[in-house]
């Protein structure tokens, strides 16, 4: 037995360095946080989840857009302050009536030496509103006005009859069916970004999926990328008609879905910019490199009118006045976000004064739980009823289940006799049951598409898709069909004006409940500077960020 | 044995289709669609609904889909990766996993049997609690705490390995991942051959080998390690299969694109094609492997054949 323990002993000393060996090996490459002064000066970038596509015309997804701006420009961008600027147009002419756009493009090349032409935006939008693409967003062409794209959308007009032509080379013609007033802000949205249509056709259905298969004609160019793929990495674009005006080398994105995982990767130098979730962003509020993103969604809630009592505008109104929000965002997001007493969140849209929408608008609907007893007595009195009982729906995230149970709790203890019962379930049931308009109360958000207050306000016309609760105000539907194609459509300071007026009413009227507009947070190395966060469209811009050594 | 083998085999295939069926009708059940972005107009999304045949009745796409997988057509993924082919998003993301199952079972193999050799040996000693202290933790703990914990210490505090995979350097970037799904391996593994080899060491044969003679290696790795391996291999086939088809948490954890996490992305992206690509890949790999071992067993164990044809 000796002898047998002794070979054993021999044997798994054998096994023990053999296993050792098989894990070790390799050299250890990190794509550094910190770079020297000789190094490339790379950015590094936490995204949390991958790219869906990077098929201008396809893509849906936060990810994508982000990655596709980087190495993609359009007719216009937007700044970090949201003022529209031209990019490969270089000047534009309106017709008086706001229904024609003539762009002269400036002199860019995509990066295997084409030039940038005008058709190759005709060809792309083309594709976007094409059925055969089958672009979920060929509807942010009818939203730009272009005229027939809504038509060609569903299949009842030829793709060519498009409202958009080549006049020659470096002059595009675009023929709106209604004045559209954020018209240029929209053309930062990478749907109306080119295509080159030979470089398209030779890549065939290889088209945008690999290094090879992708030209850029803005600040980077891919050298890694693959489907699904955990990382991607760009390095700055020669080519690109600014390139002087880009200062670093490269980015590379890095997919952490693991937000923890994420941090430490932050503090191990590996990158530059990190997202921090909800619960890590109050641990690291404090720190220097903590920023602070306010973000366009706006979370609210939304009352079926047509069921009995919520019709009455005196119970909505108790209920909107009834809950704490300033508790809600202090003590349960505690993510940056804020109060919402609005239907038009703050920080996204800017009017013809130059400023921000909130910065001239009224606030509405602000907790005052007095005066929400008021109106619920008045409520009981107009309706006969004494006790209300409703089903709210809610989505099965953390956040959003917390914070309807303090609704919940809050509504129910300052409106005795109503009560509220939390149905949760996951997001693709929620909208399905709102949709269908199987619901009586709904914890609901939107964000935005555009950097208008008309993103959010024709939500609520009356029978718009997204109107869930089926709330209808004659003169708020007036208001918004002119604005969005009637004589305001051509006055932008009047058209403000009525907007203005617009989130009155349905403030008035408690149409929604709106509850807090979202915050996000980045911790961003101090040597990093130049990065522009938007609330629309396109998240995060690059092109101008500058590393110090 | 050959009647036998199409008799499984057939069997096999049958379940095959009966789990794809299954899927597709647990899918049609599911809420929402593929192409859930709440801001899409309705004519919208009954336009692509109807241009990827989504409209058409369950039934109707059912055979239609059977019939594309047998020319090796999974379809397209329709959200997570926009109108990719699922086969390309599998040859990228298989063998990813495929390999880091494979480290993770030869590892946790490895040391599962050196751990579980140790302990039989110096049963009652040291080594023995030692190999009982680790087989609790790994069969007890889930991967994703082996994960966390490697990742802050031996990838952050200690920067041994890196934290996050690489393509780049895909060994030495999945030595923690490795070592983290290997834990539950090396805890079973170590469990039953402990076990094993106890019963084969106590016994009358090996008294009566070492008593003609026989010892040292030769006893232990001919006459006991060699009898004790026939019951961890029916452990281990299971494990092997759950390996290489991808871990969810720990994908996750380390950022690996393998088919783990992609298919916690399908499912919460309602990306049919995905869901029902990969839940066939995994059935499939998992039907086929308890098929090898069930012809396996025949063979070795002639009455398990004949028990069954009886059946």
């Amino acid at each position: 037995m000796a002898q047998t323990k002794r070979a054993l002993s021999a044997a798994l000393a054998v096994l023990l360095i053999f296993s050792l060996a098989a894990c070790g090996g390799g050299n250890t490459q990190t794509s550094g946080g910190g770079s020297t002064s000789d190094a490339p000066k790379i950015l590094n970038i936490h995204i949390d989840v991958e790219a869906a596509s990077l098929r201008p015309q396809i893509a849906t997804d936060g990810t994508s857009f982000e990655v596709i701006a980087s190495f993609l420009e359009g007719l216009y961008s937007i700044d970090g302050a949201g003022t529209p600027y031209p990019c490969i147009a270089e000047s534009y002419e309106m017709a008086d009536d706001g229904l024609e756009y003539i762009f002269k493009l400036r002199d860019a090349q995509w990066s295997n030496g084409d030039p940038v032409t005008a058709h190759d935006f005709v060809f792309a939008w083309r594709l976007a509103v094409d059925p055969e693409t089958a672009s979920e967003y060929a509807y942010i062409i009818d939203t730009a006005g272009v005229k027939n794209a809504a038509e060609i959308a569903n299949g009842d007009m030829a793709v060519d009859s498009l409202g958009i032509s080549a006049v020659d080379d470096k002059t595009l013609k675009i023929e709106l069916a209604f004045p559209v007033p954020y018209f240029l802000p929209l053309m930062s949205f990478p749907t109306f970004y080119p295509v080159n249509q030979k470089f398209y056709e030779e890549c065939g259905e290889n088209f945008a999926t690999a290094p090879e298969y992708l030209l850029a004609n803005g600040p980077f160019k891919v050298t890694s990328f693959q489907q699904m793929a955990t990382s991607i990495d760009l390095v700055k674009n020669e080519t690109y008609y600014n390139a002087d005006q880009v200062l670093i080398d490269g980015l590379h994105y890095q997919v952490i879905k693991d937000s923890q995982q994420a941090m430490l990767s932050y503090q191990n130098g590996d990158l530059h910019i990190a997202t921090l979730s909800g619960e890590q962003s109050e641990n690291f509020a404090s720190d220097p490199e903590y920023t602070p993103i306010m973000a366009g969604y706006l979370w609210f809630i939304s009352p079926n009118t047509e069921v009995e009592g919520l019709g009455n505008v005196n119970l909505r109104r108790a209920m909107a006045l009834s809950f704490d929000k300033s508790a809600i965002v202090n003590n349960i997001l505690k993510d940056g976000s804020i109060v919402a007493d609005f239907a038009v969140p703050s920080q996204f849209a800017t009017g013809p004064d130059g400023k921000d929408y909130r910065a001239t608008s009224a606030t509405y609907l602000s907790t005052n739980k007095d005066l929400a007893k008021e109106y619920f007595e008045t409520a009981k009195e107009e309706l006969g009823m004494d006790t209300f009982s409703y089903a709210m729906l809610v989505e099965d995230t953390e956040s959003a289940l917390n914070v309807a149970q303090f609704l919940k709790a809050q509504i129910e203890e300052n409106l005795p006799g109503l009560t509220i019962a939390i149905e949760s379930m996951p997001k693709a049931t929620r909208l399905n049951r709102m949709e269908g308009k199987d619901y009586e109360l709904g914890l609901t958000r939107w964000g935005p598409d555009y950097a208008d207050p008309m993103t959010y306000l024709d939500l609520w016309i009356t029978g718009a898709q997204n109107n869930f609760g089926n709330w209808t105000n004659a003169r708020y539907d007036e208001i918004i069909a002119s604005a969005k194609s009637g004589d305001l459509a051509v006055d932008p300071e009047a058209r403000w004006e009525a907007l203005k007026e617009a989130e009155a009413i349905i403030m008035d009227e408690a149409g929604i409940f709106p509850i807090y507009q979202k915050g996000n947070a980045e911790l961003v190395k101090s040597t990093v500077k130049g990065i522009e966060w938007h609330s629309v469209g396109l998240n995060r811009v690059f092109k101008n960020v500058t590393i110090a050594d | 044995m050959a009647k036998y083998i199409a008799k499984r085999s057939a069997l096999a295939v049958a379940t095959l289709i009966a789990i794809i069926l299954l899927l597709f009708l647990l899918l049609e059940l599911m809420p929402g669609s593929p192409f859930n972005i709440d801001k899409v107009p309705f004519d919208t999304r009954a336009m692509i609904m109807e241009h990827y045949g989504l409209d058409r009745p369950v039934m109707e796409r059912f055979a239609k889909y059977l019939a594309n997988m047998l020319k090796g057509d999974f379809g397209i993924s329709y959200s997570l990766s926009k109108k990719t082919p699922i086969t390309a998003l599998l040859a990228i993301r298989l063998p990813v996993s495929i390999r880091l199952g494979v480290q993770a079972v030869l590892l946790g193999t490895i040391f599962g049997l050196a751990l579980g050799m140790a302990a039989a040996i110096w049963h009652g000693k040291a080594m023995d609690t030692i190999a009982t202290v680790v087989s609790v933790l790994g069969v007890s703990l889930p991967s994703y705490v082996f994960a966390l914990t490697l990742s802050y210490f031996a990838g952050f505090r200690f920067q041994l390995a890196p934290m996050l995979y690489q393509a780049s350097s895909p060994i030495y970037s999945s030595v923690l991942p490795t070592i983290s799904l290997s834990m539950f391996t090396i805890a079973t593994v170590a469990r039953f051959t402990r076990t094993e080899l106890l019963e084969i060491l106590g016994s009358d044969y090996m008294l009566f080998a070492e008593s003609k003679g026989i010892s040292g290696a030769a006893l232990f790795f001919r006459h006991a390690l060699r009898n004790a391996l026939i019951p961890i291999i029916t452990v281990l086939a299971p494990l092997i299969v759950a390996l290489m088809t991808g871990s969810l948490v720990v994908e996750r954890i380390f950022s690996i694109p393998g088919i783990g996490s992609l298919l916690v992305s399908a499912i919460q992206a309602n990306d049919y094609n995905v869901i029902i690509a990969l839940s066939f890949i995994y059935s499939a790999m998992y039907i086929f492997i308890m098929l090898v071992l069930d012809i396996l067993y025949g063979i070795i164990d002639p009455r398990i054949r004949i028990t069954k044809e009886g059946e």
